[in-house]
Parts: structure tokens; sequence; C-alpha cells
């Protein structure tokens, strides 16, 4: 059943692409088929694994065996990967159904449905793997998705340049992470998880020489780890790729960039949380970007004018909770942050393909506007989502993220108060972004001007009903599974995938902390409504007092072009100089194309002997019948 | 002795003589001439080693037939007009390098006869022997037409050929040329040939070609 | 010197036959000099045949030296006739004219 988990996406994905011979709907119905019935088998090793605790490692095949170094292929189940699983292949399925209703005017639906597969397939290797290698692999695999997905639309330049910029940089992060996993494997002699783990004590206090600098061992391979999770998780130095991101189709979106791939450096942190646990400045590192990436992303989500690009930065900061949740030790709680956040980020993503599926692809926040009585269904999601997402009491989103700033605050030391507060204000700008989004597209006037409100249409069934699903996830799910992740005994639910050296025990804590951020949360309702909707002079006055400001938020702190006077254009000149010195000055020269010049210049000599003039060739057979003789004689 | 040594370089400085001025004179009617000195002189160098049965036919032969061929052809091909020298154009360059190998077979050719070792009175066979008191020409018929008598008669079948090749190689069919084909009047017919027509008074008759 | 000898006909034959050798290749006029060269190529290999049969006294070397005779006569004749043809099809026997088989 395992084996079936992890292989029936991929059989999907190469049924799906070769399967554009027998019709787009047989490779849709394939595919969504295969993901669903991953799905269903997830749900039942996860239930499994609750009641009875059948948790195992499952042998694949051996992949690598040289001398120490042994890596295989196998699946590994226990509490870590098992939720993973659940939540990659269950927005998989919800995905590939929706996609095909959003993807029906699109002529090359196989090669979606199919590249949609193989993500999920890269996915779940990376999710079962029980070795830094197939972990590396499907870390990989995913971000070869990506690229191929965000360049879906391959024909447009833009969408190409975003796929590449996102490759790039998930490749600057995958070095971190080939970085990490190189001295684990230096020091210790393996990569397996469960040998390096038991072994990491042993490297406690190691130091080790690094451009003239001692270090510690062990956060030097937590660094490069968290490099690597960084590049994934679009965290604040490597984030540039993600809302250029925005580009691939909306259900790409919703996938990966909001549920699952984003997720994966979460996922390494986490599983590697033996490791972080021994180095204090690795845990505080992380927290510290966390919270910039929080704080960052939420300021640059209240002025964007792109619906995909605000809930894109709302992810950005989203996996900054996770993060400085990471960093603070409470690994279980960014867990279960990820769990819910994946269920009401997948439906705001959804939701929003269907505004725009709706606006016929139009995605400016500022061309829309009152068609809450058009769109009604779409709007009730998109508000179920948002009141999720802000963590409005009683959704899913209020118990995650309240349990985060709540655990921050019990470590009483420095930076777990400053990440509470982090946390607290954070919350007040995501929940104003997030009601500026629905006010501003559902509410208001109606701004479009080339399409006639009449002609705003709901979307079909088959992409609501995947919502619908969603939609319960997103309420329900925080308040079912609180006890189970994050409870008193949620222990005994982790069993030894997650590592604490010390746990966090759950005290009290003071009332009017734990009203605080609900409180923030109510109020801002009415703000941004007021902001938005009824007098919106009041911001016009604050674009123009502070523009510099609001420019600097507007281009996301300029940090791209930052990126690109330092790095890119210095990189671009010398890979220009490599390839026009030294490709083709060096090796063409030398190679193909000196090899052809010196074949042209011998036989232009060769051709002189055939001149047709007989004499010549009397002459040649004359020196030949001389040499013959000369020889004949001599010897 | 003398004598005999006096003619023989008179003949033969003749001889190398021309054959350096049929390669190296300007104009081809020139060239033909010289070869013509140089068939005679050699033709007299043979009546005077003793074999003259074969000078003879060679000035009979490549005199009188081969040289007046060339002069022929020589002047009906209007070559006699154009005057070139030797050192014209670009690939002038390879003549010392030819000459060298020239000179280089010359000294091969001398060492190679030099240097052989053979045996005065080589052949015992009557036949062969050269008898002075017969004469050249009685010997030759001797052993020509008794011994040898199928390479004699091949030798006329390769003239024969080459005979009939320069015709076939030349003959031009013309076409504006009437010529009788006795073949064709032998081969007339009475219906082909005769048509009787009733001729009407004074009217006359047409004849259609 | 004054002795004449086997070896001083041999020589002139040898002189003779490489000054036909250079005349084929070294000329820039036209093709009957080339044919002449041949002429004089044979003319050596007569002069060489009789020196011999008259030295050691064998007839053999004068039938051969008939035969040589009667094939550069036919081969003089056939020569000639190509080069007319070709005149005919050309318009010119220069050497420079003929390199159809230039590659």
């Amino acid at each position: 059943m395992e084996y079936a988990v992890l292989f029936l996406p991929l059989l999907g994905s190469i049924l799906g692409y070769f399967g554009k011979s027998l019709g787009n709907f047989f490779s849709e119905i394939a595919t969504s088929f295969f993901v669903t019935a991953s799905a269903i088998l997830s749900i039942v090793i996860f239930y499994n694994g609750i009641t009875a605790g059948s948790y195992g490692n499952f042998k694949i095949f051996e992949w690598i065996s040289s001398g120490n170094f042994v890596a295989n292929w196998s699946i590994k189940i226990d509490p870590l990967s098992s939720i993973m699983l659940v939540v990659v292949t269950l927005v998989s399925s919800i995905v590939h159904i929706y996609s095909i209703g959003y993807m029906s005017h699109d002529p090359h639906k196989p090669r979606f449905m199919s590249y949609l597969s193989l993500f999920t397939f890269s996915m779940l290797a990376l999710v079962v793997s029980d070795n830094f290698l197939q972990l590396f692999f499907g870390w990989e695999g995913v971000g070869l998705c990506s690229y191929l997905l965000i360049g879906f639309w391959y024909k447009r330049n833009s969408a190409n340049n975003a796929a590449i910029k996102a490759f790039i940089v998930n490749r600057v992060g995958d070095f971190g992470l080939a970085v990490g996993i190189f001295l684990i494997f230096y020091h210790l002699g393996t990569i397996n998880y469960d040998e390096v783990f038991s072994l990491i004590p042993t490297l406690v206090n190691k130091e080790i020489n690094f451009l003239g600098f001692e270090y510690n061992l062990i956060t030097i391979i937590c660094l490069s780890l968290f490099i690597g999770a960084m590049g994934k998780s679009a965290q604040f130095l490597l984030h540039t790729w993600l809302p250029d991101a925005m580009e691939g189709p909306t259900p790409v979106s919703a996938l990966i960039h909001a549920a699952t791939m984003v997720t994966a450096g979460v996922f390494l942190v986490v599983r590697s949380s033996p490791i972080f646990e021994y180095s204090s400045v690795a845990l505080n590192v992380v927290a510290v970007i966390g919270m910039i990436t929080a704080i960052f992303a939420a300021s640059v989500a209240l002025v964007q004018n792109d619906i995909k690009r605000i809930i894109a930065y709302s992810t950005c900061s989203q996996l900054g909770y996770m993060f400085f949740a990471v960093g603070v030790g409470a690994y279980h709680v960014a867990m279960f942050h990820l769990f819910t956040h994946a269920f009401f980020k997948a439906l705001l993503f959804l939701g929003s393909g269907s505004v725009i599926h709706a606006f016929k692809d139009d995605q400016d926040i500022r061309n829309m506007g009152g068609v809450w009585k058009q769109l009604p269904y779409t709007w009730v999601l998109m508000l179920i989502g948002t009141l999720a997402l802000t963590g409005f009491p009683l959704l899913s989103g209020f118990y995650s993220k309240d349990a985060i700033i709540e655990f921050a605050f019990l470590k009483h030391t420095f930076m777990g108060n400053s990440v509470a507060i982090v946390g607290i204000i954070t919350a007040f700008l995501t929940s104003i972004y997030s009601w500026r989004l629905i006010f501003k597209t559902f509410h208001g006037k109606y701004m479009n001007k080339k399409i006639p409100i009449k002609e705003t249409h709901e979307s079909p069934l088959i992409m609501l009903v995947p919502l619908i699903f969603l939609a319960f996830g997103a309420i329900f799910s925080g308040y079912l599974f609180k006890e189970l992740f994050i409870g008193e005994n949620s222990e005994s639910f982790w069993l030894n995938s997650i590592f604490f050296i010390e746990m966090t025990s759950h005290d009290n804590i003071p009332l009017w902390f734990l009203a605080l951020t609900p409180l923030l949360v109510i109020i801002s309702i009415p703000v941004s409504y007021f902001l938005f909707v009824k007098d919106k002079k009041i911001l016009d006055g604050f674009k123009e007092r502070y523009k510099t400001f609001y420019n600097f938020l507007l281009n996301k702190w300029y940090v791209d072009e930052f990126y690109e006077i330092i790095l890119v254009n210095p990189i671009k000149k010398i890979g220009y100089i490599f390839w026009k010195k030294g490709d083709e000055g060096t090796i063409d020269r030398f190679g193909p194309n000196g090899i052809s010049k010196i074949i042209k210049l011998i036989s232009d000599k060769a051709v002189q002997f055939q001149s047709g003039y007989i004499y010549d060739y009397a002459f040649i057979m004359l020196i030949g019948l001389s040499a013959l003789i000369t020889y004949l004689i001599i010897y | 002795m003398l004598f005999h040594s006096i003619f023989f370089y008179f003949f033969s400085i003749i001889a190398i003589f021309s054959a350096l001025m049929v390669i190296t004179s300007r104009s081809t009617v020139n060239s033909v001439f010289f070869l013509i000195l140089d068939f005679i002189s050699i033709g007299c160098l043979f009546i005077m080693v003793g074999a003259e049965f074969l000078g003879i036919i060679i000035l009979i032969v490549y005199v009188g037939a081969v040289a007046v061929l060339f002069l022929f052809v020589v002047m009906m091909l209007n070559v006699a007009q154009q005057k070139q020298s030797w050192f014209i154009g670009k690939k002038s360059s390879h003549i010392p390098f030819g000459l060298v190998v020239s000179v280089i077979i010359f000294l091969e050719l001398l060492v190679v006869l030099g240097g052989w070792k053979y045996k005065e009175n080589v052949m015992s066979s009557s036949n062969l022997l050269l008898n002075e008191s017969i004469s050249n020409t009685h010997q030759i018929g001797r052993v020509m037409y008794t011994d040898y008598i199928l390479y004699f008669q091949i030798s006329g079948i390769i003239l024969l050929l080459s005979m009939i090749g320069a015709i076939v190689l030349t003959y031009q069919k013309r076409d504006n040329i009437k010529k009788q084909s006795y073949i064709n009047q032998i081969s007339r017919e009475k219906l082909t040939s005769i048509e009787l027509k009733k001729v009407e008074f004074e009217k006359g008759v047409k004849i259609d070609d | 010197m004054i002795d004449i000898g086997l070896g001083h006909y041999l020589t002139l034959g040898a002189i003779i036959f490489s000054l036909g050798v250079i005349g084929i290749f070294l000329n820039r006029k036209n093709i009957i000099v080339i044919l002449m060269s041949v002429e004089l190529i044979l003319l050596a290999v007569n002069i060489n045949l009789i020196s011999f049969s008259i030295f050691s006294g064998d007839i053999l070397g004068q039938i051969f030296t008939m035969l040589i005779l009667t094939i550069a006569a036919a081969e003089a004749a056939i020569g000639l006739a190509i080069i007319v043809v070709f005149y005919r099809n050309k318009g010119s026997i220069r050497v420079e004219d003929i390199h159809e088989m230039k590659g």
C-alpha cells in the first residue's frame, strides 16, 4: 500500500503524458484518478498510524552502495511523513480535479496534468525518504516541476523568465543544502536519518576551520540546510522568485506555492530537528529570518494590486511564521500551522482562480469590485478562506497561529518575546491586507471598464466542488486536530519523529495576552472596510504624503533591483566573457572550427594535385617512377 | 676507327641537338622539322653501325610517313600561328624541379646500363648470329618470316586497326552532300517508284514532292 | 673517347630518352609536342635495341626494333586522329585549355 501511495502519481504522470493520443479527457481522468487513489490510501495510512501505530521503514531497493556510502530508495512512514503525505496528496488531488475545469480552454491539458502528477510524485519521494539523498532527489524534482509548470505557457516571455528565475534562485538554496549534506556525510560517514540522528550528539562541540575561522560544526551544518530551506520556502533573501512565479496557471500556484513545495523547506528543518536542537545559534538565525520575512511580506502585500501576488506574499509571510515557530523550538506547532495553512491557502488561491476566470483572465483588483451578488459561491468560499487565514476565532488558523505566538511567549527568552511581538504585528497586517483583498474584489463600486457586470458568471461545478472540500478543511481542521498535534499528549503522537531537547510546557498564559490577537483581528475588519470601501480619500492622502515609502513597499523593498545590480549584471558579464572568449574563442576555435579550417586548408592544397593538365599527371608519374628506381638502385 | 668515332660524334651531336630543339623551339612547325632531322641523323647512325635495313626503314617510315602526318596535322590545325614561350603562367616554378627529376632519371639510366654486367656473345643460336657474309636484310628476312611470323602478322593487324581507328574517329557525316547509295537503288520496287496518272486535255499534271 | 663502344651508344639513347621525357611535361605549347616527345622516347629505345643487337651479334634486337617501329607509327596515327577530333570539338589544342579533368 505504501508503494502504491508513492508510485501511483508517477504512473498517472506517465500515462497522462503519453495518453494524449487517446484524448485529453483520458489523460485528465487517469491522472486525477491515480492521485485521488493515492490520497485515499494516504489517509488510510495516517489513520492506521494514529490508531495502530503502524509506522515503519519500507525499503524499495538499494540505490547507491559504494564503500561507506549507502543510500536506499525507501518509504519511511512515521508521524511526520504521514501528515505530509495526507496534505500533499489531498491538496494535489483537489487541484487535479479543479484544473480539469480551469484549464478546459487550454490546448495542452495532458502535459499540464502529467506535470502536476510528476510534481506530486517528487514531493512524495521527498517526504517519505529515509536518507538525505532521496530527499535531495525529491527536492530537485519539485524544483524541476516548478520550472516546468511556471513556464507552462511557454510562449509568453514573462513566463519563461519567471520560470528560470525560480529555478536559479532555488539552485542557490540547493547549493546550501548540498553543502550541508556533504558536511554530514564527511563527519558522520552516513546519510540515513536514523544513523545521523543517533550520531549527532558525538559532534556537539566539534569545530571546523572554514576560511581561517573556527566555527561550530553543527551550526554550519544547520545553516547550510537552512539556506536550502530558504530557497525552497522563499524566505527573505531568496524570496524573489515567489511573486514572479504567479505567471503560471492558478492551479499551479495553489498546489506548489501554497501547500506543498514551499513547505518542503519547513519539512526539511523539522525533519532535521535532532540536528537543529543542538545549535542555538542556528535556531536563532532561523527565527530572525522568519520574522524578517513575515514582516516584509506582510508590508509588501498591503500595497500590491494583483490578486495572486497578494496571496503569494501572504504565503511568504505565513512561511515566515512557520520558521520562527521552528526557531523557538516549537516544531510541532509549525507542522500544525503547515497543515492548516495548506487548506486555507489552497482555498484562497483556487478561489481567486474562480474570480480571475469570471473576469476573463484579468488579475488586477483595481478593475474589480462589487460582484458579491454575481459570484455568491466564490464569495462565500473566499470569505471562509480569509477568516481562516487571519485567525478569526474558532476557525483553523486561529488555533495554529495563536499557538505559535503562545509558544513563543512561553519560552520567556528575549528571542521568544520578540518573536511573539512580531507575530502579533504581522497578524494585524495580515488581516488588513486580506480584508483589503475581499473588499476590493467583491464590494464597493464595480470598476471594470471592459466587461459589463452582467457577464461575470460563476465558475462551473467542477471547479466549485473541490473548493467546498477545502473549505471544510479550512474550518474544521484546526479544531479537530488540535489535540493531536499540539495538545498535552501530543508527544505520544509525534513519538521520535521530532526531537526536543526539552519540551516547552504548556503553562498558564495571561488572559490579556491570549485575547490580544483575536481582538486585533476582529477590529481590523471594520477598519479595513472603512479604509477601502467607504472612504478611500484617507488612503489616497497617505499615498501622496508618503510617496517614497509607498513606492518602497510597492517595489518589494527594492530587493529585486538590488540583486540585479549586485549579482545579476556582474554574473551576466562573466558569463558573457566565458561564452565569447572561452567557449567560442578557445574551444570552438581549436575544436570544430579549427579542425574544419585545417581540413579546408589541406584539401585546398590537395586539390592542386588534380589540375586537369595532363603534363602534371605525367610529371607525377615520372616522379614516382624515379623514386622507385632510386629505391631499387640503392637497395 | 677514327672515322668511326668522328661520324658517331657528328651524328649523335646532331641528334641530341635536334631533340633539344624539338621540345624548346618556339613554333610547332620548327619542332616538326627538327624531329625530322633527328630521325634522319639516327637513321644514318644505324646505317653506319651496320643495321642498314633498319636505318632505311626508319627513313622511309618515320620520316616519310609519321613526320609527314605530323606536319599535315600541324598545318591543318593552325597551330603554326601560335607562338608562345616556355615560361608562361604562374606554374613555371616547377621547371627547375622537373629538370632535376629528369637529370636524375638520366643518371639512373646510366647507372643501370653502365653497371650492367653482360656477356659478350650471349646467344649461340645459329639463327641469330650476325653473319658478316650475308646482308643485313637477308638476315632479317631469314628470321622474321620463319620463327617470328606471328609477331609480323600481328603487327600487320595492329596497323590495320590503327587505320580503321583513325578513320572511324575522324569521320564526319555531312548532311548536305548527295551521295549515291546503291543499296537503295537496287532495292527499288515497282509499286513505290511508278505511278500512272490520267492526264486531262490541256490541263497538265501536278507532281507533288 | 675515341674508341666507340657500347656505352657510348647507350649514353646517346639515355640522353634522347631523357629529352623526350622532359618534353612531355615541360612544354607549354600544345599537345602535338607531347606526341613528338613520345616519338623521341621510342626512338631512344630503338637506339638501345640496335646497339645491343650489333654488339652482341644477335639479330633479335633488330626484329624487335621493327615491331616497335610499327607500333610507333600506329600510335602516332591514332593520337593525331584524336587530336583532330578534339580540335573539332574544342577549337583549341593549347595545353592550358585542356583541363576537363580538373578536380
